[in-house]
């Protein structure tokens, strides 16, 4: 065997002897120190101070604050929430919705759904077929939440029956954590989950105009949307069809086409539509105006809603089937007996928006001359950017 | 990939983890003073507090090519005020109304554009799993994807980057996410474990050996299956009082108080049976028929509601109470507890005893907390063979850190959730979670808006 350094700081004069046999080195009493405990010796030999024994003033101060003060935060109370702003929290600051994070006034822990107020959604949605805009005004709920719970619990329903593995005790302990939103007593009223009516800022609403209006002239919702995307103003006659723009709602709902177009080519776009139109539940503006000018006819205004609301639907209804059935039509499925795979097929098309100019667009399909592959190219992004649902 | 994300205390950064380490650093954390620094100086800080928290997985590059100037926002609109007003009113006279009454008061708090600077990064799948509570911290978020026990709409994903788009649904492994945000195991609970995991090796093998030679006389096997079933009962109801003993006896320190009680009162309530039985000298044997007696009772009683619900399997309307109506009852059952236990054991001791029990006598509350505790305690058994220790508790600390944001949809049972948008500002709150206040949100959102690179 090889002579084996224990270390650099070692000299090769001591080599013969460190790695002579036991009986060898016990004769020599000279370096008895570095054969035996060489290892020991070694370790302190770069270091004059002694490592600290106790803890550093960090750590203690951290265990002291845990033991102390932060020991509330060890153990949650169901019920309530446990964050660190109860530290610092005044008597009458708790009528506001909790925050997580002491330095940020701006984050709130928000509500989450309770398991009855999910049953509930999954139970007006599924068994009693209530359209999903109908229970979002019903519970208070965004409509894709809906969408979502529906969603989850028919895939808890089908890991029950499988007898999948479920988390039961980790589902309880943070729903006793975290606010949640009950589901309303018989005969209350619903407690509302979230606003359901958000307007999403648009990018064109950013800048600032200076537009100058008469006085003498209205100047309203519709008239700033067509200001923002740089639009003419409407006509005398136009303008005057439109007593109130949720009008406008109503009529985009029944003929999508009816949205105006400003620019050319490329730059053609939509001209922005006032907030009546682009809200998640334009409905409710046309029954709230119904309600100004009916103060007296509860029951008339609630079925003419019912009916406004039937009629939206059907329309929605109708737009989706046309639009599986146009993609239908573009694509042929071909499902092979012993295959586990089916295949679509859609028609090439060949045109300059498919293939641009000269017929090398980047997005266009098939090999092309002159066309690097799309994985060639650089900087592409190789993991996946979607999944079928 | 080395992992950097260490909660050291002299640093003093805020990480995306659940550790007591990181409560502290967030609560003694104070923004950078401002005083005799330049704004380049200010900006810097600013970045590097706030990076060590969003994201610190990602490259800054990276991050770079993600951030966008441009933020989400919505205002939430009022429908009895859009019906009240089409906009002239607002916009009559000079172009700002004419009077301060006519006008609908429209939201004047500002909103918090800066706060929303690393929206983009709540996209990644890692942050996600992560925001939904389904693991402690960012790094353990991106090991589970790593490893293969996350699924995005059914498929199994293994990239930590890939940014969720609106409507994906997202699923962990239960049983990572109860090893994630779940106690550790003491060094008994693994010993155990290790034992069961022996002992059950050891039966593997023997029935192997067995098998060979059970293979001559099949019809002396299929007795013995029979045989075993009744076994398997009478071991699952062992199993449960055990069980309810070794939970009082070994998480004495780490049991959240309340439900320490709950368990408590139920324990208390099998005792007196227990010391009933003894003096009439049944044996051990005898437990077991006052357990199944008892859920037969249970059976009996659920059945008038609901005839097809007879299985060793949970339900979930027993299995999960809510919060607030568990924490109502259990606050009512506190002044309540001694005489229930007593109209209970009386009930045990009579179906020992083969009389029928009046079911009268016996509130609808009292038949709910007793199978609310043996529910749960068949929903959180105690099993050695898991990762985490059992029964399942949350880990310590959790609650500081449990919220969950609004573009979230999360079904804990399942450990699935649904990323319904992108976060996005609104008047007054922004919905990325960031611990850090407006004097680190601004500049850090200006480090960025200058291109460096």
């Amino acid at each position: 065997m090889p002579p084996r350094m224990q270390s650099r700081s070692v000299s090769n004069t001591l080599l013969p002897y460190l790695t002579a046999t036991s009986s060898y080195s016990s004769s020599l009493s000279s370096i008895p120190s570095l054969s035996s405990t060489s290892s020991q010796c070694l370790s302190r030999q770069f270091s004059a101070t002694a490592a600290p024994q106790a803890q550093t003033k960090l750590r203690r101060q951290m265990f002291e604050w845990l033991n102390n003060e932060g020991s509330v935060f060890k153990h949650h109370v169901p019920g309530e929430t446990n964050y660190l702003t109860r530290l610092k929290q005044r008597g009458n600051e708790g009528s506001e919705s909790p925050r997580p994070f002491p330095n940020n006034q701006n984050f709130f822990s928000e509500p989450i759904l309770s398991e009855e107020l999910r049953n509930e959604v999954y139970n007006r949605v599924v068994e009693q077929k209530k359209s999903v805009r109908v229970v979002s005004v019903e519970l208070g709920i965004d409509m894709k939440r809906i969408a979502a719970v529906v969603r989850l619990v028919e895939l808890e329903k089908r890991q029950r029956a499988q007898g999948k593995p479920l988390a039961l005790p980790y589902a309880r302990a943070v729903h006793e954590m975290v606010p949640t939103t009950p589901l309303a007593e018989k005969g209350e009223r619903q407690t509302y989950h979230e606003p359901i009516n958000d307007l999403p800022a648009h990018p064109l609403t950013g800048s600032q105009i200076f537009y100058p209006v008469p006085e003498s002239r209205s100047f309203n919702r519709v008239e700033a949307g067509r200001v923002f995307s740089g639009a003419p103003a409407m006509e005398h006659s136009e303008a005057a069809e439109i007593s109130h723009p949720s009008d406008l709602a109503e009529k985009i709902m029944e003929d999508a086409n009816s949205i105006g177009w400003v620019g050319k080519g490329a730059n053609a776009r939509q001209i922005l539509q006032p907030a009546d139109v682009r809200i998640p539940h334009p409905h409710l503006v046309a029954l709230e105006r119904d309600r100004l000018t009916h103060p007296n006819e509860r029951l008339a205004v609630s079925d003419l809603q019912s009916k406004r609301l039937e009629r939206q639907d059907a329309i929605e209804k109708e737009r989706r089937e046309r639009l599986q059935a146009r993609r239908e039509k573009k694509t042929t499925i071909v499902s092979p007996e012993d295959s586990r795979f089916d295949y679509r097929i859609k028609d090439t098309i060949y045109t300059t928006e498919t293939t641009g100019v000269d017929g090398r667009g980047s997005k266009a399909t098939g090999r092309r001359y002159g066309v690097p592959h799309r994985d060639r190219t650089r900087g592409e992004v190789k993991i996946p950017t979607r999944v079928e649902a | 990939m080395r992992n950097r994300a260490s909660n050291t205390l002299s640093k003093g950064k805020i990480r995306q983890s659940w550790s007591k380490y990181n409560l502290y650093n967030m609560q003694r954390f104070r923004s950078p003073s401002t005083t005799n620094r330049t704004f380049f100086q200010q900006k810097w800080s600013a970045k590097a507090a706030s990076r060590a928290y969003h994201g610190e997985q990602v490259r800054e590059g990276q991050w770079k090519r993600m951030f966008n100037h441009r933020i989400r926002s919505v205002i939430p609109m009022n429908a009895s005020d859009l019906a009240a007003d089409d906009g002239s009113l607002v916009s009559s006279g000079r172009g700002s109304g004419l009077d301060k009454g006519g006008k609908p008061a429209y939201q004047k708090r500002p909103i918090p554009y800066t706060h929303m600077t690393f929206a983009p990064l709540e996209r990644r799948l890692d942050v996600a799993i992560f925001r939904a509570l389904f693991a402690s911290s960012a790094r353990q978020a991106r090991q589970f994807v790593i490893h293969g026990a996350v699924t995005v709409n059914g498929q199994k994903m293994k990239h930590p980057s890939y940014l969720l788009n609106p409507g994906d649904l997202f699923q962990v492994d239960p049983d990572r996410v109860l090893y994630a945000t779940g106690h550790t195991k003491t060094p008994y609970e693994r010993r155990q474990g290790r034992l069961a995991r022996r002992s059950a090796k050891e039966q593997r093998s023997e029935e192997a050996e067995a098998a060979q030679e059970a293979e001559d006389s099949k019809e002396t096997a299929k007795e013995g299956t029979k045989e075993a079933e009744k076994e398997d009962t009478k071991e699952t109801l062992k199993a449960l009082l055990a069980q309810a003993r070794s939970v009082m006896s070994a998480g004495k320190n780490t049991l959240a108080p309340q439900r320490k009680q709950e368990l408590r009162g139920f324990q208390q309530a099998v005792r007196r049976v227990l010391s009933r039985s003894e003096s009439s000298t049944v044996l051990a044997d005898s437990l077991e028929a006052q357990f199944s007696q008892l859920t037969l009772l249970l059976k009996a009683k659920r059945s008038e509601k609901k005839p097809d619900k007879k299985d060793v399997k949970p339900r979930p309307e027993d299995a999960f109470a809510t919060d607030k109506g568990d924490a109502a009852v259990a606050s009512a059952k506190k002044d309540a507890e001694p005489a229930a236990s007593d109209k209970l054991s009386e009930a045990f001791a009579q179906a020992t005893l083969g009389n029928e029990v009046d079911a009268s006598e016996l509130s609808e509350e009292e038949f709910d907390t007793l199978k609310r505790a043996l529910t749960q305690m068949r929903d959180n058994p105690l099993d050695n063979s898991k990762t985490y220790s059992t029964p399942w508790q949350p880990r310590q600390y959790m609650s500081a850190f449990a919220f969950i944001p609004r573009y979230l949809e999360v079904n804990q049972n399942i450990c699935a959730a649904v990323y319904l948008r992108h976060p996005v500002a609104r008047p007054g709150s922004a919905e990325v979670p960031t611990p850090f206040g407006e004097s680190i949100a601004t500049p850090a959102y200006g480090w960025y808006l200058r291109r460096r690179w």
